[in-house]
């Protein structure tokens, strides 16, 4: 039997029409590179083929800073023009390897970082004046980490490129959660804002990623407007304690997810830049047109990736990665074949490179701005989209302040609901997912790319070692110091952590170690899992 | 520890959690909803659980199977540990691990460690589901 279809998060008429769009040129599209920025932030670049100005990059990060550096370059020298890097389980959880929890997950999905030197080995001789580098690791000391390796490597921070991703309100429900209160949260994020904004100005130190938001499957509409919310209530905070907002604005950009709806994810796309530039604009003041221009960049979705039929995620990837460049994205991330069992495999990793470079070089996907501007039914959807967004920042925000929606549960409601919905859905046959509820084949016969993509990567447990030993023959008295006017600093909620955080990294206190005394300043315990204490 | 005193009439009891540090929900608030629709009671207790903290929920809530939501590799090394600290206060609580990570590898490097059931991704619901009847029929007999 085929299965019943779940309608699209907007619905669809069977043909579009001239009927269907009300948009005004000026208005509402306008030249790619200018207002509203429906059709790209960028002027066309004065010649076919968009591919220099594309970054490529791929996940990376595994085990030790100096094996992620190898990865790193092979990367490079394949072709990548940038860099992704996600720490492992206890890094983006702020624990240090050593900590009771954290044995059987270190450095097996992502690189263990914890203290000084693994930012200096994790970029030895990384050309970070050419390189984009995206963070998936806790922004503020993310940010800390990369400043102080450009400094001992030999660059100026100045001109760092990249970003990292913020997860302030949403990522103690969605999988980014750090056992941090939501108060330290927003303050790491606004006060790494202001510190790049002063110091790294070519960096994107908010990035706001509705990628890992939305991979529970929220829809695309709720994505964005979950993911105004968080910008909004960003950038109160920092206009609030006097930041301009022309001084942040134009370092913001946004992480969106792309699943397998093509045009509702272009129009999605569209319809984000849009709302961007008039909330910045109209709602906050921005005056300086960087700051309405939002660069969209993009990650492949995970969860539509499939354990059944592995080869399958390939032509997901290069569904996923055709609608962003037709959305005009130009930095992207596509989520790899083997996503379903591990982190990114490194033939999985040449695969998704190989799918951008193919569309850009062959199918020529990026040689045009915004191609299907002026199509009925992308204009249409567009608009239908950019509506159901609006309406949803509206009706949530009338709901309560972010604090109280966070406090009450609302946020993690939402989150939790979406994914058991998509299981109903995969499992009763309305969401089509092939491979898995339609066309199956017999697990014996479904052996394609399987002995890569569960080709398992083994804990790092030398790592567990090599931390405890260091730590052991640290100046014990100069990291309580370090750790005192931390805190002392963190009290005072008028200065920005993140020049603190760097003086006690210089003065070996590790990430769990700054985290724990930041929570106790937020009233919360030093190890809110039990197993570690205050040096 | 007291012999556990088992209601046989009531519906199949499980306590669902995530061992260690893995973070992702998905699969367990899917499973756990699932299970729920099919009869089975579900006590779910969330991410960052141990060995211990799990075993020790489970024989509080006289729960008739324990079910693990896997999306990193950290059950491999934590299913031994668990299945010894059962093994100390029988009757022993039957484990189930699953997850889109499962392997029939890692399906049969755990049920070499005494876990009682690994459910792979693409496993039909009629199957998981009476892979908990079944375990909590042999718990309760025991």
């Amino acid at each position: 039997m085929e299965p019943r279809q779940k309608p699209p998060f907007v619905p669809r008429r069977p043909v579009y029409g001239p009927g269907d769009v009300d948009a005004d040129y000026a208005r509402d599209l306008g030249e790619p590179g200018g207002f509203p920025y429906t059709r790209g932030t960028r002027p066309p670049q004065g010649g076919l083929n968009d591919a220099d100005s594309t970054i490529l990059r791929e996940l990376s990060g595994e085990g030790s800073a100096e094996r992620s550096n190898e990865q790193f370059r092979y990367l490079l020298e394949h072709g990548a023009t940038g860099l992704d890097v996600i720490g492992d389980g206890p890094t983006v959880l702020y624990l240090d390897p050593d900590h009771p929890h954290a044995r059987h997950a270190v450095g097996n999905t992502g690189v263990s970082l914890c203290r000084a030197d693994d930012y200096r080995r994790l970029y030895a001789d990384i050309p970070l004046d050419q390189v984009s580098i995206s963070h998936s690791l806790p922004s503020g000391f993310a940010i800390a980490g990369i400043y102080m390796a450009a400094q001992d490597n030999g660059f100026d921070p100045s001109v760092i490129r990249g970003s990292t991703i913020l997860a302030p309100v949403y990522g103690e429900d969605t999988g980014y959660g750090g056992n941090l209160p939501l108060e330290l949260h927003l303050r790491l994020a606004t006060d790494a804002i202001e510190f790049a904004a002063q110091h790294m100005p070519k960096f994107h130190p908010f990035i706001e990623d509705t990628y890992f938001i939305s991979d529970g499957s929220i829809t695309a509409v709720d994505e964005m407007a979950l993911g105004f919310i968080e910008i909004r209530e960003v950038v109160r905070r920092l206009t609030g304690r006097g930041v301009p907002i022309d001084a942040f604005a134009p370092r913001i950009a946004i992480l969106v997810n792309c699943g397998m709806d093509f045009f509702g994810e272009i129009a999605k796309i569209r319809a984000t830049r849009r709302i961007f530039a008039r909330m910045m604009r109209d709602d906050f003041g921005a005056t300086d047109p960087r700051s309405w221009a939002v660069n969209v960049a993009a990650h492949s979705s995970g969860v539509t990736m499939t354990s059944e039929q592995l080869v399958n995620n390939v032509v997901r990837g290069t569904s996923q990665a055709l609608s962003l460049y037709l959305a005009g994205v130009r930095a992207m991330e596509i989520s790899a074949f083997d996503e379903p069992i591990r982190t990114p495999s490194r033939e999985a990793h040449i695969v998704g490179l190989r799918t951008q470079q193919i569309l850009q070089l062959e199918a020529r996907a990026s040689d045009v701005a915004d191609p299907l501007g002026g199509s009925y039914f992308i204009e249409a959807l567009t608009d239908e989209v950019e509506q159901g967004i609006l309406e949803r920042i509206e009706e949530i925000e009338q709901m309560g302040s972010v604090p109280d929606l966070h406090a009450r549960g609302y946020f993690r409601s939402l989150f939790a609901e979406a994914m058991v919905d998509r299981a109903h859905a995969v499992e009763d046959g309305t969401l089509p997912v092939v491979g898995v509820n339609c066309h199956q084949i017999p697990r014996e016969e479904d052996t394609l790319l399987r002995e890569v993509a569960e080709t398992r990567v083994e804990p790092h447990y030398d790592l567990i070692d090599t931390i405890a030993e260091w730590k052991a023959q640290r100046d014990i008295e100069g990291v309580r110091k370090a750790l005192g006017e931390l805190e002392e600093a963190a009290r005072d909620s008028s200065v920005n952590l993140i020049q603190p955080i760097i003086d006690a990294m210089r003065s070996d206190v590790t990430m769990g170690e700054a985290a724990g005394v930041l929570r106790e300043v937020y009233g919360f315990r030093y190890d809110p899992l039990g197993g570690g204490a205050r040096p | 520890m007291t012999a556990v005193q088992i209601e046989h009439d009531r519906a199949p009891r499980t306590v669902l959690g995530i061992l260690g540090l893995d973070q992702h929900e998905a699969g367990a608030l899917a499973i756990g909803s699932i299970l729920r629709d099919h009869g089975i009671e579900v006590i779910y207790v969330g991410r960052f659980q141990t060995p211990s903290t799990l075993a020790h929920i489970a024989m509080q809530e006289d729960a008739d199977v324990i079910a693990i939501s896997c999306h990193s590799w950290e059950f491999l090394y934590y299913a031994k540990e668990l299945v010894d600290m059962l093994d100390a206060t029988p009757p022993r609580i039957p484990v189930v691990m699953g997850g889109s990570v499962v392997t029939g590898e890692d399906r049969d490097t755990v049920l070499a460690s005494g876990v009682d059931a690994a459910i792979l991704k693409d496993e039909p619901v009629e199957h998981i589901v009476e892979t908990f009847r079944a375990l909590t029929k042999s718990y309760r007999g025991a």
